[in-house]
């Protein structure tokens, strides 16, 4: 730790630097709720909107639904499509790389690490038009599977490392306990090691689940057509949409999203983030 | 080998449209190779977007190392509650960014604006925060920030807690004030960390384009690339997408430099 080493009146400078932090990172949170949930007449419709509103309403969810409900509930379905897809996908592709990396030398290790970091330095819009050319060829243009396999790419490297991590807390002499019992090498990849690695997974599947979820770049080129639940905020909140629609969208994408970060808290940590690249 | 998939998925899918990318910027339907598309480029839409783009990269990554700085230093400390302000301080971080760029749109928007009505409350009249550069651009960074300021306050707080106590308690025993601290001994012993929240952070900030898009009517590389690709021949936003590409490498190299330079070998 940091400081130790303190006046005790040092105590309550945290904690109103802590409660000013608090306050500006909810703000934005609490508007966009006062938004949607608040009577239009008080709130975007107003010159001077209440800071704190006394009429609130569900016309506007109610609103959004009617009007467009078949499409709201394609969007909703293409986004958790895209998002299991991404996911499942990352664990398959993260979980065999991973175990294949801890086996081999450093050396080789650390040219193939640098070659999964390298990808996340090319910009994904450089990449994304060409990959919606080649779509259009294969056939995979506006579909929940191509549009995946794009965003597969933000989401692989840090899979990996956090799959590497999660191996690392496996014993050693657990493999070759289960080896010198007559279990095969697959048997001990999924049977002996994978279910150790279960917390991991499932951090690895959480955060790559919220990064697709969240995507706009591939999301935006490469399925505009049926578009995904942030494209489709996107559209509304532009000139030609509703922004009351778009805001209550945005509280319906965010709710789950907020909860799951919670939740997460403990698993994400700056040492994840900068796993592999440290070192 | 059990790597192959993953190795052979990066690299077809982003090493190869890269190339691609680059070779249909220089490509013409009448030449195999010019230059055309990037005079086409450069006359449309001038120096502008890669001076915006410059201008939006380093105000927004100055704004959230100081934030993320104050923030981290302040959970580094053991306090009473502390996991449960970690946890809030991480909510902007599952935010979409096109919610963040929605809410702020509301927040700043010259008619029916709550930092209008806020700054109402004090007498002053409303601000049309879209007209003018400037304002544009403060709105846009505070957007980012907002969103993007808890990933490196995560790596910052990975690095704080890489730093042995005893080094403080001596540099105070020699007399070293909270200012020769921060910059004698978290500073030099953090350039690993800071160097890859750098990284992580800079990429991004070249990329800006969910909310540019929605909040910041100006053009930026990444806005100039995605309204070039509207148009029937592809080439021309090839060639901007090059241009983007480029200022990423030149600046990760930039940070490589830095972090092996600066950086101890742990």
């Amino acid at each position: 730790m940091v400081s130790e080493y303190r006046s005790p009146k040092s105590k309550y400078y945290t904690y109103i630097g802590i409660a000013i932090f608090s306050f500006l990172v909810l703000l934005p949170i609490y508007i966009l709720a006062i938004i949607a949930l608040g009577d239009p007449s008080q709130t975007v419709a107003a010159y001077y909107p209440a800071l704190i509103p006394s009429k609130f309403t569900l016309a506007n969810f109610i609103k959004a639904f009617s009007g467009y409900g078949s499409v709201l509930i394609a969007a909703f379905y293409k986004s958790l499509e895209t998002a299991f897809i991404v996911a499942s996908l990352a664990i398959l592709l993260g979980y065999h790389a991973a175990y294949g990396l801890s086996k081999l030398s450093f050396k080789v290790s650390s040219i193939l690490i640098a070659l999964l970091f390298f990808s996340t330095m090319i910009p994904s819009l450089t990449i994304a038009i060409p990959i919606s050319v080649s779509f259009l060829k294969l056939g995979l243009y506006d579909s929940a599977f191509g549009l995946a396999l794009a965003q597969e790419l933000i989401v692989l490297p840090l899979t990996v490392f956090l799959m590497m991590g999660a191996l690392q807390s496996v014993p050693k002499q657990l493999e070759s306990q289960a080896r010198v019992d007559g279990a095969g090498f697959f048997q001990t990849l999924y049977q002996v090691i994978f279910p150790l690695a279960i917390p991991g997974v499932i951090s690895a599947f959480l955060l790559s689940w919220m990064m697709s979820w969240d995507e706009f770049t591939f999301a935006v080129i490469l399925s505009p057509v049926h578009p995904t639940l942030p494209i489709l905020i996107y559209f509304d909140s532009t000139a030609r949409g509703d922004i009351l629609t778009a805001t209550s969208f945005s509280l319906l994408v965010t709710l789950p999203v907020i909860v799951l970060t919670i939740v997460l808290s403990k698993f994400i940590k700056g040492s994840y983030l900068t796993a592999g690249i440290t070192g | 080998m059990l790597i192959a998939p993953a190795v052979v998925y990066v690299l077809y899918l982003a090493f190869y449209p890269a190339i691609e990318s680059v070779r249909g910027g220089f490509e013409t339907p009448i030449h195999p190779f010019s230059l055309y598309n990037y005079h086409f480029v450069l006359s449309t839409f001038g120096t502008r977007p890669i001076l915006n783009t410059f201008i939006v990269t380093g105000a927004a990554l100055l704004l959230q190392f100081t934030v993320a700085f104050i923030v981290a230093s302040l959970l580094s400390k053991p306090f009473k509650g502390r996991s449960a302000f970690t946890a809030i301080f991480l909510i902007p971080f599952g935010v979409a960014t096109i919610v963040a760029a929605v809410i702020f749109h509301d927040m700043f928007s010259a008619y029916g604006g709550y930092v209008n009505s806020f700054i109402n409350l004090f007498g002053f009249h409303a601000i049309d925060w879209e007209a003018t550069f400037p304002k544009a651009l403060l709105v846009l960074i505070l957007a980012d920030s907002w969103k993007n300021t808890p990933i490196v306050m995560l790596i910052l707080l990975a690095g704080m807690s890489t730093i042995p106590s005893d080094l403080y308690s001596q540099a105070m025993v020699d007399g070293a004030g909270p200012f020769q601290r921060f910059f004698r001994i978290t500073l030099p012993n953090m350039a690993g960390f800071i160097a890859i929240a750098l990284m992580i952070r800079g990429i991004s900030e070249f990329n800006i384009f969910a909310m540019a898009l929605l909040i910041f009517p100006y053009q930026l590389l990444t806005t100039m690339t995605y309204s070039l690709f509207d148009i029937v021949n592809p080439d021309p936003s090839y060639a901007a997408a090059t241009i983007l590409l480029g200022f990423v490498l030149i600046f990760a190299v930039l940070i490589m430099i830095y972090r092996s330079k600066y950086s101890r070998v742990s």
